[in-house]
């Protein structure tokens, strides 16, 4: 028998347990037992099943669970549902890990592997047999969203990029882009960068390495506190108490609460980064409430379909894209009300989740083709690759709206 | 009225009786069991699960001590489904007697009970809920016992050797003839019916209730008194091993694992009337006090029931009146030819659940010496039914089973994840069971619903069976949220209360559960 | 009426998705924040307004509110007017029209999933079928795969039941194997709820219903006539060509689920910005009056300020309010004053309504909280729902009613209060 995780927040969320009056709200609100019966449910798998365990998982159905967290969002009780299930999953994991959990794992590996190859590497990526090989080997299913490569890094740009002339009359800020951010959505993270620099803001991007996030969600704990831990000082370089904004919703939540709640991570400097982080649209509606967000948009008349990411919403922060994106005159947005678009991370990737994955967004998808006039937006890399794959809808992040308005593109 | 002639009447359907049982049929003798309620319904059910070690009498009673240390290795073997090897921590918390882990240690020592001292380190990593402020930790090898499962695996291999077992029968009179006694009689509840058993030799098990039955052939002043514990579950396994406190045996010094929950116990206070305990208040909040003082931040959690078992202690005019600890644990053995001049009646009682076997030893030697016979005990020999492979309880049993049935079976009692299979296996067995009687082998609703959203599963699922009538269905279900409200309402705090909330928003306001038709007639 | 004012509402449950929706209607910016989902799928997605006093109400809801206000101080509709609950429940239906019938004027008798009746005042018109008339031949059917509908129970019981005004009605259980997907054995009633939304899954629904179903008989069916399609239950009806109501289940409640929905939806698409999965911790006092709620949003507290407060966190249900080990009852997030039932809060009578239960917050006709004394406890602090005390809501069958009237009546008292400051202004 595995030795149960031992830290102490994990027992903290065990305890959480107790609040579960068994009332099935997590159940109306899970995305995967929607679509598949292999699934037993969050109420199920969460307290339910934990009240049997005993430092080892036996019910390997848990393993269907996607970690989206809609459940944990939808307690009123405050049990730790999705929380719970992931450290039963990584009790489970502990001597059995398939590789390709593994490899899904390693985010910036596989960004900087290719990288400096992008064209060859996409190319392989696009290909049908090599993904078919791929899938037989690794158990990446032929038909997942895969990221797009490109020719420069955001840190490569960063480097050769000239700030705005104008004063930097806010002081500085550090950005935080993510692997995606620095890899794969290169174009998202250009924009927010120049977004805060219109607004004054001198920004920092130190170098900086993987959250963690796809090794926890994939139950390797110890390599992903490794790597949220490494991050942290990566971040705390760029300054003392400055505010830490990221494009990157998921990431952002790793650092905010995640790394915390599913790991038990309590070191200072992670709390540190924690506190300080903001989702960009989180930052800017902390501006307009403040009366600091210039409004001064360039009008743009467009209804968007727009999904909140499942690790955007568990923030607990409600939608702030949504006020964002509506301040400039003109933008019309729709909410999907849907909780996932069921890549739900690495999960949508694999090739035994594939179908559930595409089950589970496909009322997404039909709702974006249908209501959109050109792109959906979404705040999070993966699920954008996931939606645009299933709608054949350009999806953008929502600071591409906010960039265009300010005049900048 | 029916009759049956047999050899042996045994009178009490807890683990003695029932062991008792097993030893007489498996020594070849003809026999019977009466139970007036359902077995194991009285103290065996209502304790807090403790297969002891025989560390808790080091000290205090170094021969129950050994007596435990070497049922305890028996009792594994032969009940392996109903126990679970968990291991135990004697643990001293801040403020206790510093001197006495040294004498616990010599006693174990002394009592050739296993104890090894651990690092409070290691005894932290191991529980790590434990009270960091502990000071010294001792391991023994202290279990957890299923009293119902064992009680009824002891009768199922009794059965096997060809007892009958008559639960909800009880004895309403033991006929002598001359000064040996005959007969005895018994009214069956379930169906109304009175029954008369012919025999040669009548063993009194009652525990708390043996004064009354023997009372009832005569002899009378047998004066066992009733000490009430009160033992409270928590919702989850705080613990994953038995925690005793290092301390000489006092209130609320354990917490024992038990499938899925975690028992704190216990009180002991004198009781005028086993059949009347009570949950007292001022008891429940010792309970929580000393279980703060184990696991810092037991009162946030979650308690989901409260019982009260009586002990049966055989008054011993060596210590007060009040105070039942100190009484004798000991088993005793009435032997009523000395004590009253009549033949062919012996009464057992004390003693302890891990003891069980021993005495029903020891009462079934005397009868047979009395005989004259020269049958040798064999209990410890052989394993009950589904206890054969010697395979040992663990708690994710359920949730494996679950995982490989759940897409045949469906499950009614989501708390205990106990399927429709289980539920109707036993029922078909018993079609007169309640959902009491029901739940003491399958656990239905003893979760956190607490019956919330399992009971009307039940009772629906038997009337579509056709085990039972709607109005039987309407009498279960209030019966079955009778008993349970008996043991919740003086727990009601926490997380609990939210749970309450919700049933009863559940059964009065979704259901309008107190505008049923009535039952036809009171249900047992 | 100005965008500046802020209203901030807790909880999403009946009563605090109504009075956000009512404010935001009126113009006014409103976040809603709640820890979770709100309780309305735990119910059973009727409206009532008073059942049971404790004899059951039959006709006239509404008087039967005044004059068990009249009797009972302590109760809500003490306070709260037949009035009130008649524009909470007016309110309601405007905003969900074709949900549900009744008119106010009588409680409907619609037989529970274990076969009691129960009056309700506005059942949805999916239930409606389900009165029980003397001389009405019921059958009831229920799903091999669904463990939360027993037919036999629901028949038996109703048949053995008189009514109020004599007579019965005769009852029949009939069974369908039909699994909500396949391979599946223990649905919950969400997914048939979810199956009945396909049209294909409907007709073979219907084919097999019509197996098992005789001329002349009113159909009684689990709560699971389509969640997403409001057109679901009209499709069967009609294909079946005989009159269908379900009854609704012990959780997840799809009727229930339907209400919390819809309304959820609606609350949103008016731009009520609802903060899902934070919890409230305190309020930050300034004067008499709360200045913001500290919410407990990952990453570190957030303030959310406003120049109104909603307070609707429900009850002990949800932990609006609060045993502790010890005993005491509390109000955990604002510290508010509680009115306390005198004798035992929790006693041995299994059947007793718990006097713990009618533990709550005192408030007056603008559903503000008093104090023991009487007094305001904050003047832009309003409460709703089930945190109002003095009513044994589930007993009662008036949680419904309880909650739209305070709902409404807490949404007016801050457009009239904030109307008197403009007026004022004006002048």
């Amino acid at each position: 028998m595995p030795e149960p995780l031992e830290y102490p927040k994990a027992m903290l969320t065990r305890a959480t347990l107790d609040a579960c009056i068994k009332c099935t709200i997590c159940e109306t609100a899970c995305p995967v037992s929607a679509v598949t019966p292999l699934f037993p449910g969050p109420k199920f798998v969460g307290p339910q099943a934990e009240r049997f365990r005993d430092g080892e998982s036996v019910d390997h159905s848990l393993d269907y669970c996607s970690s989206c967290g809609a459940c944990t969002l939808a307690c009123p009780q405050g049990v730790q549902i999705a929380e719970l299930n992931s450290q039963a999953r990584a009790v489970m994991k502990e001597d059995n890990m398939p590789l390709r959990d593994k490899l899904i794992g390693q985010t910036v590996l596989m960004g900087k592997v290719m990288t400096p190859f992008a064209p060859i590497a996409n190319a392989a990526l696009g290909n049908k047999l090599v993904r078919t090989v791929v899938e037989k080997t690794v158990g990446v299913h032929r038909d997942a969203p895969m990221p797009t490569a490109r020719l420069h890094t955001f840190q490569g740009w960063m480097k050769k990029h000239q700030p705005p002339a104008s004063p930097r009359t806010r002081g500085p800020v550090v950005f935080f882009s993510g692997c995606a951010g620095g890899y794969f959505e290169v174009e998202t993270s250009i924009k927010t960068v120049e977004v805060l620099e219109h607004l004054g803001y001198e920004v920092i991007a130190p170098k900086q390495g993987c959250c963690g996030l796809a090794q926890q969600s994939n139950g390797l704990f110890d390599e992903a506190t490794k790597s949220v831990l490494k991050l942290c000082d990566q971040l705390r370089s760029g300054g003392k108490d400055l505010t830490i904004v990221s494009a990157s919703g998921s990431c952002a939540g790793m650092l905010k609460h995640e790394a915390h709640e599913i790991m038990g991570v309590d070191e200072e400097k992670l709390h540190d980064v924690g506190t300080r982080m903001r989702e960009i649209s989180e930052f800017l509606l902390e501006l307009h409430a403040a009366g600091d967000l210039p409004t001064d948009f360039v009008r743009n008349d467009i209804t968007v379909p727009y999904h909140a990411p499942c690790q955007l919403k568990s923030q607990g922060m409600g939608m702030p894209a949504i006020t964002v994106m509506e301040l400039i005159p003109g933008v019309k947005v729709i909410e999907s009300g849907r909780a996932c678009c069921g890549i739900a991370g690495t999960y949508g990737l694999k090739k035994e989740k594939y179908d559930i994955a595409q089950a589970v967004g496909q009322p997404l998808f039909d709702m974006v083709k249908e209501k959109n006039e050109g792109i959906a937006v979404c705040d999070t890399e993966t699920c954008r690759w996931q939606i645009e794959k299933g709608s054949g809808v350009k999806t953008v992040h929502p600071i591409w709206l906010v960039h265009k308005a300010y005049g900048l593109s | 009225m029916r009759t049956i002639d047999t050899d042996v009447v045994v009178i009490g359907g807890g683990a003695t009786g029932a062991g008792v049982v097993r030893d007489v049929a498996m020594r070849g003798y003809r026999a019977v069991l009466l139970e007036r309620a359902d077995l194991a319904q009285g103290t065996t059910g209502r304790y807090h699960g403790l297969l002891h070690s025989g560390g808790r009498y080091v000290v205090s009673d170094p021969r129950s001590a050994t007596e435990c240390a070497e049922e305890n290795i028996i009792l594994t073997r032969i009940h392996a489904d109903a126990v679970e090897t968990t291991g135990g921590l004697f643990v001293s918390t801040p403020g206790d007697d510093p001197e006495f882990p040294d004498r616990f240690l010599a006693g174990a020592t002394a009592s050739k009970v296993p104890a090894e001292e651990i690092s409070v380190g290691q005894a932290l990593r191991r529980e790590p809920r434990l009270n960091p402020g502990i000071f010294r930790a001792i391991a023994v090898e202290d279990g957890s016992v299923d009293g119902w499962q064992m009680t009824w695996g002891t009768v199922n291999s009794a059965k096997a050797y060809g007892a009958q077992i008559l639960p909800y029968h009880e004895v309403t009179g033991i006929e002598r003839d001359g000064d040996q006694v005959r007969r005895v009689r018994a009214h069956d509840h379930k169906n109304g019916e009175d029954v008369t058993i012919d025999c040669t030799f009548v063993i009194n098990c009652g525990g708390p209730w043996a004064g009354l039955i023997a009372g009832l052939a005569g002899c009378h002043d047998v004066e066992v008194v009733p000490g009430r514990g009160i033992m409270i579950a928590m919702n989850h396994r705080l613990v994953n091993t038995v925690v005793n406190r290092c301390i000489y045996p006092t209130d609320g010094d354990i917490i024992v694992p038990v499938h899925t929950v975690s028992i704190i116990g216990t009180t002991d206070v004198k009781a005028s009337d086993a059949d009347r305990l009570t949950i007292p208040a001022d008891e429940v909040q010792e309970m929580l006090d000393s279980g703060e003082a184990m696991i810092p931040g037991f009162r946030q959690s979650r308690a989901v029931h409260a019982w009260a078992g009586a002990r049966p202690l055989v008054k011993d005019t060596r210590v007060s009146a009040t105070d039942t600890r100190h009484m004798s644990r000991g088993m005793s053995i009435l032997d009523h030819h000395d004590r009253d001049g009549l033949k062919g009646l012996l009464t057992i009682t004390g003693g302890k659940l891990t003891t069980y076997r021993l005495m029903a030893k020891n009462v079934v030697d005397e009868m047979c010496q009395q005989l004259g016979d020269t049958r040798p005990c064999r209990t410890a020999e052989e394993a009950v039914p589904k206890s054969e492979s010697g395979k040992t309880y663990v708690v994710t049993h359920r949730l494996e089973d679950r995982e490989a049935d759940r897409m045949e079976e469906q499950i009614i009692c989501e708390c205990e994840l106990m399927s429709r299979k289980m539920f109707l296996e036993e029922m078909r067995g018993r079609p007169s069971a309640n959902l009491d009687d029901i739940r003491r082998v399958t656990r239905l609703g003893m979760g956190p619903c607490q019956g919330g959203f399992c009971s009307t599963r039940a009772a629906g699922l038997a009337l579509h069976d056709g085990l039972i009538d709607v109005g039987r269905a309407n009498g279960l279900l209030e019966l079955f949220l009778k008993n349970r409200w008996i043991g919740l309402w003086p727990i009601l705090y926490g997380a609990q209360v939210r749970q309450t909330a919700l049933d009863q928003w559940i059964f009065s306001g979704t259901l309008d559960i107190e505008h049923l038709p009535e039952p036809e007639k009171a249900v047992l | 009426m100005s965008m500046d004012s802020r209203a901030v509402v807790v909880g999403a449950g009946m009563a605090g998705l109504v009075s956000a929706i009512r404010l935001r209607q009126a113009g006014m910016d409103v976040t809603l924040v709640t820890q979770g989902i709100g309780g309305i799928q735990l119910g059973q997605g009727t409206i009532d307004v008073l059942g049971y006093v404790p004899e059951r109400v039959l006709g006239q809801p509404l008087a039967a509110v005044t004059a068990y206000g009249n009797a009972h101080p302590h109760h809500p509709y003490a306070i709260l007017s037949a009035d009130d609950v008649r524009a909470g429940v007016e309110f309601l239906r405007a905003l969900l029209p074709d949900t549900f019938v009744g008119d106010l004027e009588r409680n409907y008798l619609l037989p529970t999933a274990i076969g009691a009746l129960r009056p309700t005042a506005l059942p949805q018109v999916t239930m409606a079928e389900g009165e029980c008339t003397p001389g009405k031949q019921m059958v009831f059917v229920g799903l091999r795969q669904l463990k939360d509908f027993w037919p036999e129970l629901v028949a038996g019981n109703v048949a053995r039941t008189e009514l109020p005004g004599g007579g019965r009605v005769s009852t029949r259980a009939a069974w369908l194997d039909l699994p909500a997907r396949a391979n599946e054995v223990d649905s919950t009633p969400l997914y048939y709820a979810r199956a009945m939304d396909d049209p294909a899954y409907r007709k073979r629904f219907v084919d097999a219903l019509r197996r098992v179903v005789e001329p002349g008989e009113t159909v009684g069916l689990p709560g699971v006539l389509g969640l997403a399609d409001r057109g679901a239950f009209a499709d069967i009806t009609a294909q079946l060509g005989q009159p269908v109501f379900e009854i609704s289940t012990i959780p997840p409640s799809v009727p229930g689920m339907r209400l919390n929905d819809a309304l959820t939806r609606l609350a949103k698409d008016a731009r009520v910005k609802v903060v899902l999965g934070s919890q409230v911790l305190c309020a930050n006092i300034d004067g008499g009056r709360i200045r913001s709620l500290t919410v407990g949003t990952t990453g570190r507290p957030t303030e959310y300020a406003g120049e109104h407060f909603v307070f609707a966190p429900g009850g002990f249900e949800s932990g609006g309010i609060e045993l502790d080990s010890y005993m005491k009852v509390s109000e955990p997030t604002l510290g508010l004053p509680l009115w306390v039932p005198e004798g035992d809060l929790v006693v041995a009578d299994h059947n007793a309504a718990q006097p713990l239960f009618s533990v709550g917050v005192r408030f007056d006709h603008d559903m503000r909280v008093l104090d023991t004394a009487g007094d305001t406890v904050h003047e832009n602090l309003h409460v709703a729902g089930g945190i109002l005390a003095g009513a044994s809501r589930w007993q009662e069958k008036s949680g419904d009613g309880i909650a739209l009237a305070s709902a409404v009546r807490a949404a007016d008292a801050i457009l009239e209060s904030v109307q008197n400051l403009e007026g004022a202004r004006n002048a």
